[in-house]
Order: C-alpha cells, then structure tokens, then sequence
C-alpha cells in the first residue's frame, strides 16, 4: 500500500513538474483566474481542464436572436472614435453552464497583425458593451452542460466598427 | 454528384494536409526534415490545441527551423481561438519556407477567420504568380481559391473586379463547382441590379445545393421584379428550410452572403406589393 502511495506521489509529482517546466496551459489561449482582473462572483461550473470551445459544439456562435442580436448591441451602443487607428481587437472569455460571461481577455492588432495598444475610448467601449451581453447560449455536451471560451473579434476602421467575428 | 467529388477531393486533401509522409524527406535526402517530421509525429492523439500537440511542433522545429509544414499545423489553434498576432507570425513563417505550399492556407484563413479581404487577394495573387498549375481550394474545401478572390474584390466595394473573376472561374471547364459558388452570384448579380442574371445564378445554386439563402435572395429578385407569387413561394421556402437547418453553415464563423432568421422575417414584415 505504501509503495502504491509513493508511486502515485512520484508520477504525480512529475506530472506537475512538467506542467509547470511548460510554457503552455492545459490548451492554446486558456485564461486562469487573476484576481486582479477577473470579478470573483463569475464561476465556472465544471473543471478547468472541462472548459470547452464555443466551436466543439458543432453549432457556431450562439446568442439569443442570433448574431444579427448581437451584433446590433455593439451598433447601437458603440461611438466611432476620431483616430487613424485601424485593424483588429480581439475580446475573449468564457461563458459559464448559466450562460453567464467573465474572464476576458483582449488583444489587438493593427492592419499588418502587428501588436497594437487601441485607444481607450474604443476598447473601453468595446469591452463594456461586451460585459453588458446576455444572451450567450448554455451548451451542453454528453448531456451536459458545459462552460466554453468564446470570442469576438472586432474590425476597426479608423476608428470606427465596421465587422465582427465569427 | 460534382458536390461530392468536392467533399471528397476536401477530406483526401485535409488528410494528406493532416500528415506528411516523412518518409517522402528521408528518400529526398532531407535528413534534418525526416527527424523534424518524425517529431512532429509525437503529436498524434492529442488535441491540437494541448500543450502536448504544440510541444512536439516545438520539438519539431527545434531540429529543423524551416519546416514549414510544422509552423502551419501549430498555427491552427491560435487561429480557431481569435488570437490573429500569433497565427500570422507562424504562418508567415510556413509561406516563407514554403510559399508555393502553404499560401493557400494563409490566403484561405485570411478571408475566412478575419475578413482580411485585401490580405487573401495579395496571397492568392502572390501564389499564382509562383506556380503554373492551378492554384486549388481553400483550406476547408469549400472554395476554389479564385472564388475567394473574387468574393474579396466585392468586400473592399470592387463588384467589376468580382463579376469579372467569377466569370472567368465558373466558365473554366476544369472548374468543380463549389457548394455556395452561384449563391454567391446570385447575390453579386442582384447587388448589381442584373436580376435575369441573378435568377439564373440562383436557380443553378438551387440545382447544386438548395439552402435557404439561395431561397432568399430568390425572393428578394421576385420582390424587385414585382412577382409577388413568386417572392412568397420563395421566401417562405427561406424559412422552411432555414428552421429546418438546411442552410449556410461554418462552425466557425459566419460566412459571405448568409442569413439568420430574422432576415426572413423582417423581409416577410416589409411592406412591398
């Protein structure tokens, strides 16, 4: 029994090892909880190692009134800003078993893909009105449901909002 | 039947894409590469997303730097995740050690994934300037990489441009026609106010793959023609078979031309005859 003990220790203890000798998490763009970002009443209810992509449901992006809902928020609510700031932002996060939404993440991108830091007055925008959703999907899967990251890339023109992805 | 030869020349080429043969590197006398691609190999099984697929990519390339092959299928999982900064600097990667083999990717996930309209054109061009045969498909198969030319030229508001490489494509004897190739020329035509055209196109697209969109935008021509049996026939066709699922579709992303519901509807609301 001791040595059955030990041995689960060792390859336990190996397996972290390897986790944390990695520079990658579990998979591509996974966003582990920050205090210092993350509002702490948002709450996954499976795992982490659980939490899904909004595509492995076979169904595409789904929100309430599909994408034209969706996408009619962000128009009416988003004020073009006066700049010669063109390209890509992208707002990522994870929409929970209730359909709730948290964790996000951005980056963005000039015409080039180029990393590029947007004015404020445009992510500022694009985030809150990305927070202010509430129409994501509960997707289930093996009849259950499931948390899923799910992202919104948004084409900026000049600073204005001309598309939005997926 | 030519929907099918589609289907099938897109899983035999996703396949092949999916695994090279390394051993094809080791016959060459690319040593460096067979090991490269022998490394890369480590990564069967696992989810192209896991830390476990990309180390053995990294692995990969730690031995051979210029395996193209390596940078294209570790860029997957940075593209269906939205992260546009990290897939571009790999593929930019793969087109430079292999332009004439991994363009089309590049091209293809351009249009696709981030509307770079401008982006996939400078590709596409790019790669037909470098071979002499036909430059293929996109990536997911639903395309003709001339399609997807011309579709951007009607995105950055070049529909002449467009009309122009449609044609040409569409005529060309050698051309497997495309699962939404009239939708999308029926759409052109009616933008452009050609509606016989338009029809013509729509009616060819309903004899390929009669989806809801193609029903659509149908009724839209009827509409503009004054043919209101023909706009109700077809827009409540529209709604039949978009509730019954039998419509445009991408897991990933919404694509050119297509429709929600509420489309529909709101056509169906507007005042007109």
């Amino acid at each position: 029994m001791k040595r059955i003990a030990i041995i689960a220790i060792v390859l336990l203890a190996g397996c972290t090892q390897n986790d944390q000798d990695s520079k990658y998490l579990r998979w591509v763009g996974d966003a582990e909880f920050d205090p210092e970002m993350d509002a702490s009443d948002f709450q996954l209810c499976g795992s982490e190692k659980l939490v899904q992509q909004y595509f492995h449901f076979g169904q595409g992006l789904q929100y309430e009134g599909e994408k034209t809902a969706l996408c009619k928020r962000f128009k009416e609510a988003y004020r073009p800003v006066e700049t010669a700031q063109s390209g890509w932002i992208r707002i990522r996060f994870i929409v929970n078993c209730q359909g709730q939404a948290g964790r996000y993440r951005m980056i963005g991108s000039d015409l080039d893909y180029q990393e590029q830091i947007f004015d404020e007055r445009i992510t500022d925008q694009l985030l809150k009105i990305a927070k202010s959703l509430d129409g994501w999907a509960v997707l289930s899967k093996d009849g259950k449901r499931r948390d899923y990251y799910q992202y919104l890339i948004f084409k900026i023109n000049n600073g204005d909002l001309t598309d939005i992805l997926p | 039947m030519r929907i099918l030869l589609i289907f099938v020349l897109a899983v035999m080429s996703s396949l092949l894409a999916a695994q090279p043969n390394c051993n094809a590197y080791k016959y060459s006398g690319d040593e460096l590469k067979y090991t490269a691609c022998k490394a890369a190999e480590k990564r069967g099984g696992h989810y192209q997303f896991s830390r476990a697929y990309q180390e053995a990519l990294d692995e990969a390339l730690a031995i051979d730097s210029t395996f193209a092959y390596a940078y294209r299928v570790k860029s997957t999982a940075y593209l269906k995740s939205g992260d546009f900064i990290t897939w571009k600097k790999l593929m930019d990667k793969a087109v430079k050690y292999d332009p004439e083999g991994e363009l089309f990717y590049r091209a293809s996930c351009r249009y696709q994934f981030f509307r770079d309209y401008a982006g996939a054109i400078k590709d596409i061009e790019l790669l037909d300037s470098l071979i002499d045969y036909d430059i293929g498909y996109s990536q997911n198969g639903d395309y003709h990489l001339n399609i997807i030319k011309a579709l951007s030229y009607k995105a950055i508001g070049k529909p002449d441009e467009s009309l122009q490489i449609f044609e040409r494509q569409l005529s060309d004897s050698t051309h497997n026609v495309g699962i939404y190739d009239y939708l999308h020329l029926g759409v052109l035509y009616l933008e452009m106010g050609k509606f016989t055209l338009a029809l013509r196109a729509l009616k060819q697209q309903a004899l390929e793959n009669d989806i809801a969109e193609n029903r659509y935008y149908m009724a839209l021509v009827y509409k503009a023609l004054g043919d209101e049996k023909r706009y109700l026939e077809n827009i409540k066709l529209a709604k039949e078979k978009y509730e019954n699922g039998v419509k445009m579709f991408d897991p990933y992303v919404e694509k050119m031309d297509q429709i929600f519901l509420i489309d529909i509807i709101d056509a169906m609301k507007t005042e007109g005859f």
